[in-house]
């Protein structure tokens, strides 16, 4: 188990350095954020001031060794548009992000998974023809419409819940319930597939002819060994979440990490771009980590 | 088990509903929420010229020497300076208001005022303020704690209105981007909560007269629709733009000039454009009525300049030009006769979501001019994409273009308008006129009924002379302010929103 870990870390460690090579030139082939920051009419001395104030006027490679020389010290550096640290930006964003994240993915992973494992007992029977039919919908309906649909009706007509914001429990039900839509008909999918093809192993009938219950024939014998290919699905659904629902923030006015991102890398606020990359790739890095976890707890031979 | 679903759906909606209600009840008296497009990076006075920082900023926490009466007709008003007169061509002197205090409990005086104009010009500060000024350099001199000179070298005719836009700190405000504004305005900033909301509350000690306004609240939200559902709901009051697609209630949803001139440049630099005839023809071909009330919002009006009318200096004298597809066919026959080469390619360049319906307008644009013979293509561009084609250096391979675009100018000057968009150096000029260039040198550097008179005569010399563009709507936008509050959005919504301007019904 010690080795499994230590050898995700050094691949992670590998692959993040690489990752802020990339974005950290990549990004600059964007362009001059000062031409951004600045209005149009702007003088050239202006231009000028603001490159010499951010540094922008050194050569490339000394702006990455100085990036690099002060990341060993943790400091990502300045916001150029909100003039205090990166980090600082970022780990606000992200706070609201994982919060939604983990509400949502736990939601979808325990109404996916009983839904799925109860559809999955009687294939095409009327329960399982319904929830096929529901999720399928659920899984093709564009975000944005669903979430602007969810505001007019919830919020303008019925009044019943805020259009958008955040400050209460009430606040968080429409971004959940919007963000939980897409990958609930999609693991919902996998569960029941997986599970199908479970009840039609050797052990499971088995276990039926040993008079063993539906319950515990479920939620004992097959939902353990069902559950491998959906811990993918989770995960890379999870990883998504964490990287920012951008269409949810954007339209709930959601002070997450994705609408910061994309805001970033338009108005080439570089700092912040990387300094998002490296938190929402260590979160994705200690999510993998924790998924290999679970196989090797699911499955004895990844143990070994 | 049916009922028992029922009872568990009531259940859960008992425990989130009491939750919801303090969510959606209207805000307090003398509490208004206003939802904004755009959030803010910084809350920083010398950027007070954005219009997202503006509108929370501008007069509400931080005043300036002189304010500009934009919609009415008192011109530039004294705020934090009594009165002003002119020492020399290049100095001006301020006398100041007494007995003010910032809201931190410093004295606003003359040593106040230098170190703000200094932080607004120092080149250790990324400000806007120095973009107004062109070259001139600012300099301040204290004459006495109520008495300050304001020099600028070369001389700016109009360096009080200059003022109005130079927002006032303390002296001890640090000389890097602040994110706790302080100023003498009827506000302090009582709140940030980043990515939330930021909240102003009103101070006892204000100089002026106290606004109706208590608490003001400002939320931000990108999507019009869902700031336009705020007011509806009472989550908000004032939704100062929402798109004029959601401005569907008519008893909420109210019009305003919102400064900006839509117009297409007319690149002279390439055949057949360079020939005065095709200039004209192509205002000739363009009927630009049968777009206000469909294509563009009825309270759309026709532009006959690069300014709105309320600026100084706006010639009433020149009008719309009419459609007449007849005499564009004319003058284009004529142009080629004369062989010019008018069936060149003309490309009409658009920016992608510039306002509601701009690719309908664009298409009936290109429409209206093959109409007349022109062989028009259209295309449309991302920002960036965009900047590239429309400010200098212009690409040498294009093809002739005609390149739309909006402008804002809100100050109340044409000089902010005027040497970008017509002068031969103007980051955005499409031609070169040796007069067109003394007469705006002339103009900026006049005072008072001469300058006015001088601007009117450019502008009317650049329609009858010049044909520079195809000047096309002043535009407008949609405020939606609900039934509680008294608010008249007005063409200075855009850049300020002065909370002592909204009361309560």
């Amino acid at each position: 188990m010690r080795k499994l870990i230590f050898g995700r870390v050094v691949s992670s460690l590998f692959s993040l350095i690489a990752l802020v090579v990339a974005v950290f030139f990549l990004s600059r082939l964007t362009g001059d954020p000062a031409a951004l920051f600045l209005p149009r009419e702007a003088t050239q001395e202006m231009l000028d001031n603001f490159r010499r104030l951010h540094g922008l006027n050194d050569p490339l490679i000394v702006q990455f060794g100085r990036y690099l020389w002060d990341l060993v010290h943790l400091d990502f550096g300045e916001s150029l548009r909100q003039a205090r640290p990166a980090i600082d930006v970022v780990l606000e964003g992200f706070t609201w992000t994982f919060q939604l994240a983990v509400i949502t993915i736990t939601l979808v992973t325990v109404t996916a998974i009983v839904i799925g494992s109860i559809a999955a007992f009687r294939p095409g029977g009327v329960f399982d023809r319904f929830t096929s039919v529901v999720s399928l919908i659920g899984a093709s309906a564009p975000d944005f419409w669903v979430a602007i649909v969810a505001i007019v009706v919830f919020a303008v007509k019925l009044a019943w819940l805020p259009t958008s914001g955040t400050g209460s429990f009430a606040h968080w039900i429409l971004p959940v319930a919007v963000l939980f839509i897409r990958p609930f008909g999609l693991i919902l999918q996998v569960v029941r597939g997986s599970m199908i093809q479970c009840f039609g192993s050797l052990y499971v009938k088995t276990a039926r002819a040993k008079g063993v219950g539906n319950a515990s024939i479920i939620f004992v014998h097959t939902l353990r060994n069902a559950m491998l290919p959906v811990i993918t699905v989770i995960g890379d659904q999870a990883a998504a979440m964490l990287n920012g629902a951008v269409i949810v923030e954007t339209i709930f006015g959601f002070p997450g990490i994705g609408k910061l991102m994309i805001d970033s890398i338009l108005q080439r606020d570089f700092n912040v771009v990387l300094a998002a990359i490296m938190v929402t790739a260590l979160a994705i890095f200690v999510m993998n980590t924790l998924i290999d976890l679970a196989y090797a707890i699911l499955d004895p031979r990844v143990r070994t | 088990m049916k009922y028992g679903l029922i009872s568990l759906g009531a259940a859960l909606l008992s425990v989130v509903l009491p939750a919801a209600s303090p969510a959606l009840a209207q805000s307090a008296a003398g509490d208004v929420t206003i939802v904004l497009g755009e959030g803010v990076d910084l809350m920083e006075p010398c950027m007070s010229t954005r219009s997202n920082i503006g509108r929370i900023l501008l007069q509400n926490i931080n005043e300036t020497l002189t304010e500009l009466d934009i919609t009415g007709d008192k011109g530039l008003m004294p705020r934090l300076a009594e009165s002003w007169d002119q020492q020399n061509d290049k100095t001006w002197r301020f006398h100041l208001r007494k007995n003010i205090k910032f809201s931190d409990g410093s004295d606003f005086n003359a040593e106040a005022v230098k170190y703000s104009i200094d932080r607004a010009m120092s080149p250790k500060l990324a400000c806007e303020t120095p973009r107004y000024f062109g070259s001139s350099k600012i300099t301040a001199t204290v004459v006495d704690p109520s008495t300050v000179d304001v020099t600028a070298e070369p001389g700016q005719a109009i360096l009080p209105l200059l003022m109005s836009i130079v927002t006032i700190v303390p002296a001890n405000t640090p000389m890097e981007f602040t994110r706790n504004p302080v100023g003498t305005g009827p506000y302090k900033m009582a709140a940030w909560n980043v990515g939330q909301n930021i909240v102003l509350q009103r101070r006892d000690d204000y100089w002026g007269d106290k606004p109706d306004v208590a608490k003001a609240t400002y939320v931000f939200r990108s999507d019009p629709a869902v700031a336009a559902a705020m007011v509806e709901t009472g989550e908000a009051d004032i939704a100062p733009s929402i798109s004029a697609t959601d401005a569907t209630n008519s008893k909420l949803d109210h019009a305003y000039p919102n400064s900006e001139v839509f117009y297409a440049r007319i690149d002279q630099g390439k055949p057949p454009l360079q020939d005065k005839r095709v200039r004209e023809a192509l205002n000739l071909a363009i009927d630009r009525n049968a777009f206000v009330g469909t294509l563009v919002p009825a309270e759309t009006t026709l532009a006959t300049a690069m300014v709105p009318p309320s600026t100084l200096g706006f010639n009433k004298d020149v009008k719309p030009w009419p459609f007449d597809p007849d005499k564009a066919k004319q003058l284009i026959a004529a142009a080629k006769a004369d062989g010019v080469p008018v069936d060149s390619k003309i490309t009409l360049v658009g920016r992608t979501n510039l306002f509601p319906n701009v690719l309908e307008v664009m298409e009936a644009i290109q429409g209206m001019l093959k109409d007349v013979g022109l062989n028009v293509d259209l295309q449309m561009y991302e920002v960036a994409e965009f900047e590239r084609i429309y400010t200098k250096p212009y690409s040498p391979d294009r093809t002739a273009q005609l390149v739309t675009a909006q402008h804002d100018n809100a100050r109340g000057d044409p000089v902010f308008s005027m040497f970008f968009k017509y002068h031969t150096n103007g980051p955005q000029s499409g031609f070169s006129d040796p007069k067109v260039d003394k007469m705006i040198e002339d103009a900026t550097a006049a005072t008072g009924d001469d300058r006015a008179k001088k601007w009117s005569d450019l502008i009317a010399y650049l329609n009858d002379e010049i044909v520079p563009d195809i000047l096309l709507f002043n535009q407008v936008s949609f405020a939606r302010i609900s039934e509680r509050v008294t608010f008249k959005p007005t063409i200075a919504t855009n850049g300020q929103l002065q909370l002592s301007q909204i009361g309560f019904k």
